[in-house]
Formats: structure tokens, C-alpha cells, sequence
């Protein structure tokens, strides 16, 4: 066992003692610092302002007035600042003032109600006659603009049917218009367009009916609540945003630990054979405790990472006040699945290090190990919704995908019964015994095999001879 | 007294495949011997020695390592050094003796210290706080024969000891082994050049295809083999060697430049062969040589018929898809 351990303190002094480890565990945590801050901001760049004409064919004569008043610059920077404060409502305090949009008082804030200001888009209603046809009036959003407004072209021609208003004898449906676009016009502007058509239709038709719209509009609007989560530390804002976040962070969390070491330890091997290192290591210590020590070092490497991101996580929960979201419980599982995920994969990983004499050959034998580490982000999404479906209960047996499964599951709203859990743990378990197994014959004959590299069926004829 | 037996290999048999490296084989190392292991490319020797660290393990037959059945429990009293040899290259050299000292269990306050006086004993004084892939590959040799030997074994198995070093480092490591034989240390190494065997070691085995050919101690074998050659250089170098060959006693003679080569009739006094050669023709040189360790296997190759399916010398060992390992081949 000392030599085991000798074995694994090199390797994981060899491997986190690096300039390249240091820098690269904390470049992820600095990237994803820097794009909070610099995306708001970057998002919060003044748009284009766009100018131009829209053309309205519109034979009720009453939709086009209504169009011409919701367009206008001063009404659409105020429904763009309101958008912008209830978003201001919605973000966590911590992160309004991280990226400087707090208040209106922020600097960023400053600059956004200013962009909103100047930068929107300037449209011009023209009414069309109806002695030009639809046809003819097209053809203006193919052309370049008339030398007489060349920073003004037509943008979008809007065709109100004739029933938009007022319902044909009969019919149960109002009608409605058609909207032609010019190519590649922002679509900030054709949602514009069409909010501003279905308000001003909807006026018209309020008015044909001889109703109130002010009344209507107060009796159909019902103000939209935050909820509050009450926990046994008090009562908070309950964050949608978090709560979905957290269960695909520890699920991401594991997976990047156990594939980072797995890496290391892939490399590491390939390394030392490649090195002819590895003859002078087996007069020393066995295949086995060379093995076990390199694992056991990684699993170090790994557990490291992990303890640093949790961490890492759990200041920045605290930042946003939300660190009750995070059961205590569900940091002890993700250390027992990441053992058992990293022993499973790891032990897989040694072996084809062990059996290639380069990093290139590797790279066909890792294919189940990457088949297991897609399976947890394509089945993300089917397993959050529903954690206890027949899929997410079926999968969570099966090792080692089942660790990635049940860290989903228990970081759910509902989370799986302790006897699942228990049962993962025992096929992980099972797993990692499997694992081993296969490793520890395969590792023993790689290790001095030089030459033409082995398939994956030459690895399972050494574990099954070995 | 008996001495007690450093090694012993019992009927010891390993194939790869349809290949028999190792075929049978037998042999008793003594304590405190000194012994070389020789043979051609691919004659056997890096597996024979594989299966004695317990690297590999043998299809068939039993073996003993100081005193144990399998190399694994007496690692830590064991010094080797491979064929294929290499270091950890981003490791500062110090670090990676001293690593290599404490797997084998030997730690302690001294290690330190004397890792420094080995490393200036082999000139390399001053190189322990640099990367060793910063070392020419010479000394990187050296500091990897510093780690056999490091943890003072008490076996020191020496796989082609010599390959790649010039002949200064090729002296230097000769005066190390038998420093360390002189120590008390049973020395095993191979080697596929002869020479190196005939200078270093009191005892050879020679393994051709698999097969011991050859297990005796060096003296015996020349004993064995008396001289029957002699080496002759006339003084004119114009002189005709046909005249020799008529000389009683002389069986044949080769020419080979400047050197004649005359093969003794069997029966003949080589004392009175080289007095009736000098009187023939004067002599620049005339020397009665022994048959070269390289003679001696080429006698004993010739003698033996072609039977096995072993490899040939020269020839590559099991290639790399069979079942176990093949021999290692840079």
C-alpha cells in the first residue's frame, strides 16, 4: 500500500503541480466570470437605428392610423424601457450590480435607457391607394431606395384584408392582413410591425363593436407575481432560473471532473509508456500497484477540481442570497458519484493508455467512454422535466451513466426515493468492480505490448486471457 | 559451505503466440556471482530476464529469486536496469532517484546525500536539480544506472548494460559493476555483444532461439577451448603466404590484409609451429590467440541442427499481436 501511495502522490504532484494545470483550473471559473460581466454589457451595445418607409394597403381605412401611432420613436423606446426594467425586476441583486446595470442610477443602466432613447428604429406609414396593386407595390421591397430618400427604403409592405375589422356576413372569423418583408430586415423591427398591427387592429374592431378598450383593458389584465420560496431559513424569491440551473451545474460538475482526470490519467500512462518509463517503474512496484497508484492519484486531481468549482458555486449562491437552494446532502452524493464515475471510466481510461503507444491511437478505443459522457447532456433536458420517468429510473442503474443520472435526479424538484439511490450506488459499485477487472488483465499485457495498436476487441481477448 | 542461490529457473517456458521465446530453460545464479547472459538479437535474453523481475510470467516451470518464488516479493532488494529504459522527462534528476530509491523502500535522512555522491561519482555532479530531458542521452544512461543501483540491491540485473554508451561511459560502467560485484552483489546482465561479456563476467550462459547453448564459467570455457589459431604479420610486406601453408603443423592459412591467419594441424605443438612460421618468413608479429567468446557460440551454432522454430539470430522476437507481450522493440 505505501508504494501505492508513493506512485499516486507523484502523479498527482506531476499532474496539479503544473504551470499548464494551475492555469487551466482557473481559467473556466475566470471565463465565465469575465462573460457575465462583459456580456450585459456587450448586449446593451446601441442597435443599428434603422429608417425606412412601411407601405399599408388597408381597404377597412381604419388599421393604418393605429399602426403609424404605435410605430412612432418616443412610443417604442417606452415600451423598450419598460421591457427593460421588469428584465431589471426579474435579475438577482447581486448580479444587476456585478454587471453594472444597478438602478437606473447604474452606469450601465445610464447607457441603456439612453440607447433606447436614440437608437430606435424611425419607420414612415405610407398609405397606398388601392389603385396600385399588391403586385406592383412588392416589387418597391426589391429595389434599391429612390435617389430622392436613399437612407429611407421601403422596409415592409403590410396588406390588411378587408374583413380584418368587421366580419363578413356569416363568417365566424375575423380576417387579417399579409406582411412582405425586404430581405434580411431585423426582426425587432417585424415584431414591431406586428405588435403594432394586431394593436391597432384590435382597436379598430373594439371601436366597430362600440366598446371601451380602456375598461376591457383593465377587466383582462391581471398583474404577474413573483413567487416566493419559504425554506427552513426563511422565506425568498424563488429563482426559476437557478433552480433548473443547479441540477445540470452538478451534473456538468461531475462529468468535468471525471473527464478531466480520466484525461490525465489516459495521458499520463501513454506517457510513461512512450517514454520507455514504465519497465523501470515494473521493477519497482507490480502492474497492480502501478495501476492503483496512478487512479488513486487522478482521483486526487479530480477531487480537487471538484472541491475548488463547488466552492467556487457555493460563494456565488451565497452572493445571490441563495445558498438554501443547495441541499448539504447533495454535495456527500456528488462526492460518492464522482468516485464511483471516475473508478469506472478511469480504470477504462488507464487500460487503453496502457494498451496504445500513442495519444492518436487512443482516440478509437475512448469511443464508449465518450458514448457514456454524451449520454448525460443529450438526456439532460427529458430527465430535469420528468426525473422519475421510466427513462431516468432505468438509466440510473445503469453504471456508470447511472452517477450522472441520479445527480440530475436528486437535484430535481423530485428528487428519486432513498432506495434508488442506494440501488445506483450498488450498481455503480458493481460497476467499478467490473471496471477494475477489465483494467487491471488489459493494463498488465499493454504496458510492454509495443507495435501495431489494438482494437477494442483485442483488449476484451487480454482481459478474458489475462 | 554452499553458497545460496541468487536465481534458479526450472524448465522455464514462455511463447507469444505461435513463437517460443523461452524454451526450458534452466539455470542457477549463485550468490555473489557475476554472470552474463549472451546471445543474438532475439535470442531470449529480455524475456528470460522479464520472467525473472516476474514482468512476465512464464507459461511453464518454476523460479526462485533470492530465495523467493516470484521476483515481486524481493522487489525492493532488486536492482534493474532494462533494455528499454527511459526517464521521466519533465522530472528534475534528484527528484526522480530519489523516487525511484523510495518505491523500493529505501527512504531515510541519507538518500539525499547520497544521491549527490553517486551522481559526482559518475561525473554527473551538479546535474541534480535539472530536468532530465535536459541530459544528453548519455548521461541520462548514467542517472538510469544510478537508479538500479541506488537502493543498494542485492541482485543487480543488467539488461544490454552498454548499448548506446561511448567507450568512456562504457569503462565507467564497467568500473561500477565491479565495484558493486565486489560489494557482495550478484550480478546478472546480457548482452549481444560478446566482447562486453568476455571483459566483465566470471560466468556465461549463452541462449540461442530460445535454448541454452552454453552454461559454464568463463575460465572453463577457455580452457576448453585451447588456442589453434595463429595470427601472423610478415615483416616484407611483399612476402607470398603460400609458404607458409607449407610449413608442418600449419593446416591452412587465410589472408585478411595485411594479416595472415594460420589454422593448426590437430596434432600439432603450437610451440613448434610458431618457431618453424618465424624461421619461414620473418615476422613483424606472432601471436597465438584464444577463440573470442563470438567463436566459441558460432562453433556451438554450427554444431547444433537447424530443429526449432525459435527465432533465428538476428531475428525479431513474437510480434505485437499475439496474446502476451512481444519483446520490446524501440
Amino acid at each position: 500500500m505505501k508504494k501505492v501511495l508513493r506512485v499516486a502522490k507523484r502523479e498527482f504532484v506531476a499532474t496539479a503541480g503544473t504551470k499548464a494545470f494551475i492555469l487551466g483550473i482557473l481559467v473556466l471559473p475566470l471565463v465565465i466570470g469575465v462573460l457575465m460581466l462583459v456580456i450585459p454589457r456587450m448586449a446593451m451595445e446601441d442597435p443599428p437605428a434603422i429608417e425606412g418607409r412601411v407601405a399599408v394597403i388597408d381597404p377597412t381605412g381604419r388599421v393604418a392610423a393605429g399602426l403609424s401611432a404605435y410605430l412612432e420613436p418616443a412610443r417604442i423606446a417606452q415600451r423598450r424601457r419598460q421591457a427593460f426594467e421588469r428584465m431589471q425586476e426579474a435579475m438577482p441583486p447581486a448580479l444587476r450590480t456585478a454587471s453594472g446595470m444597478g438602478g437606473r442610477g447604474g452606469s450601465a443602466g445610464r447607457k441603456v435607457a439612453g440607447s433606447l432613447a436614440g437608437a430606435v428604429p424611425r419607420l414612415e406609414i405610407v398609405t397606398i391607394g388601392a389603385g396600385i396593386g399588391v403586385e406592383q407595390a412588392k416589387q418597391a421591397l426589391t429595389a434599391a431606395a429612390p435617389q430622392e430618400r436613399p437612407a429611407r427604403p421601403d422596409l415592409a409592405l403590410v396588406v390588411v384584408h378587408q374583413d380584418a375589422v368587421q366580419r363578413q356576413p356569416g363568417a365566424d372569423r375575423f380576417g387579417t392582413y399579409d406582411l412582405f418583408v425586404r430581405a434580411k430586415l431585423d426582426d425587432r423591427v417585424i415584431e414591431e410591425i406586428q405588435d403594432g398591427m394586431r394593436d391597432s387592429i384590435v382597436g379598430a374592431r373594439l371601436s366597430q363593436a362600440g366598446l371601451d378598450r380602456t375598461q376591457i383593458e383593465a377587466l383582462t389584465t391581471v398583474g404577474r407575481v413573483k413567487s416566493r420560496t419559504v425554506t427552513a431559513q426563511g422565506e425568498g424569491r424563488t429563482n426559476e432560473v437557478l433552480n433548473r440551473l443547479i441540477p445540470m451545474a452538478l451534473m456538468a460538475l461531475l462529468l468535468m471532473s471525471v473527464l478531466t482526470s480520466g484525461q490525465y490519467l489516459l495521458t499520463t500512462t501513454v506517457e510513461e509508456k512512450t517514454n520507455r518509463v514504465v519497465e523501470v517503474l515494473l521493477s519497482a512496484v507490480s502492474p497492480m500497484e502501478l495501476m492503483a497508484g496512478k487512479i488513486l492519484g487522478q482521483f486526487a486531481v479530480g477531487l480537487l477540481m471538484l472541491a475548488l468549482y463547488l466552492g467556487l458555486g457555493l460563494i456565488a449562491l451565497l452572493t445571490f442570497a441563495s445558498l438554501g437552494l443547495l441541499d448539504p446532502a447533495l454535495i456527500l452524493f456528488l462526492a460518492v458519484f464522482y468516485l464511483l464515475a471516475y473508478f469506472s471510466l478511469g480504470a477504462f481510461m488507464a487500460a487503453i493508455g496502457s494498451a496504445v503507444n500513442e495519444m492518436r491511437e487512443a482516440q478509437g478505443l475512448m469511443m464508449p467512454v465518450m458514448f457514456v459522457v454524451m449520454i448525460p447532456w443529450l438526456l439532460w433536458l427529458p430527465i430535469s422535466r420528468d426525473p422519475n420517468s421510466l427513462l431516468a429510473v432505468a438509466l440510473t442503474f445503469v453504471p456508470p451513466l447511472g452517477s450522472f443520472v441520479i445527480m440530475l435526479r436528486l437535484a430535481s424538484s423530485t428528487p428519486p426515493p432513498l432506495w434508488q439511490t442506494l440501488l445506483a450506488i450498488a450498481a455503480g459499485a458493481a460497476g467499478v468492480w467490473a471496471s477494475l477487472w477489465f483494467a487491471a488483465r488489459v493494463f498488465r499485457i499493454g504496458l510492454l505490448m509495443y507495435g501495431k495498436p489494438p482494437s477494442l476487441a483485442t483488449l476484451v481477448r487480454w482481459a478474458r486471457s489475462g | 559451505m554452499t553458497v545460496p542461490d541468487a536465481i534458479v529457473l526450472r524448465g522455464l517456458r514462455k511463447t507469444f503466440g505461435e513463437t517460443v521465446a523461452v524454451r526450458d530453460l534452466d539455470l542457477v545464479v549463485p550468490e555473489g556471482a557475476l554472470y552474463g547472459v549472451i546471445g543474438p538479437n532475439g535470442a531470449g535474453k529480455t524475456t528470460t530476464i522479464r520472467m525473472i523481475l516476474s514482468i512476465l510470467l512464464p507459461d511453464r516451470g518454476a523460479l526462485s529469486v533470492l530465495g523467493r518464488p516470484s521476483a515481486l516479493e524481493a522487489k525492493d532488494r532488486i536492482g534493474y536496469l532494462p533494455e528499454e529504459r527511459g526517464l521521466y522527462k519533465r522530472m528534475r534528476v534528484g527528484q526522480f532517484l530519489a523516487y525511484m530509491a523510495r518505491l523500493k523502500s529505501a527512504d531515510g535522512p541519507g538518500l539525499q546525500a547520497r544521491i549527490r555522491q553517486w551522481l559526482e561519482r559518475i561525473d554527473l555532479g551538479g546535474v541534480e536539480h535539472k530536468r532530465c530531458e535536459e541530459l544528453s542521452k548519455g548521461m541520462q544512461q548514467k542517472v538510469q544506472f544510478l537508479a538500479a543501483i541506488v537502493h543498494r540491491p542485492a541482485l543487480l540485473v543488467l539488461d544490454e548494460p552498454f548499448a548506446g554508451l561511448d567507450p568512456v561511459n562504457q569503462r565507467l560502467l564497467r568500473e561500477l559493476v565491479t565495484e558493486e560485484h565486489r560489494r557482495g552483489v550478484t550480478v546478472l546482465f546480457s548482452t549481444h555483444i560478446m566482447a562486453h561479456a568476455e571483459q566483465l563476467c566470471d560466468h556465461v550462459v549463452m541462449i540461442h532461439r530460445g535454448e541454452k547453448v552454453l552454461d559454464d564459467r568463463l575460465s572453463d570455457i577457455r580452457a576448453r577451448h585451447v588456442p589453434r589459431t595463429v595470427v601472423f604479420e610478415p615483416l616484407d610486406p611483399a612476402a607470398a603466404a603460400e609458404a607458409l601453408a607449407r610449413v608442418p603443423g600449419v593446416a591452412r592459412v587465410s589472408v585478411t590484409g595485411r594479416t595472415w591467419e594460420l589454422a593448426l594441424a590437430p596434432d600439432a605443438a603450437p610451440a613448434s609451429v610458431i618457431q618453424r612460421v618465424a624461421a619461414a618468413i620473418p615476422p613483424a608479429r606472432v601471436e597465438l590467440t584464444r577463440p573470442s567468446l563470438e567463436d566459441v557460440f558460432f562453433r556451438i551454432v554450427s554444431a547444433r541442427p537447424a530443429e526449432h522454430g525459435g527465432a533465428a539470430p538476428g531475428a525479431g522476437a513474437a510480434g505485437g499481436s499475439g496474446a502476451g507481450p512481444a519483446e520490446a522493440r524501440p
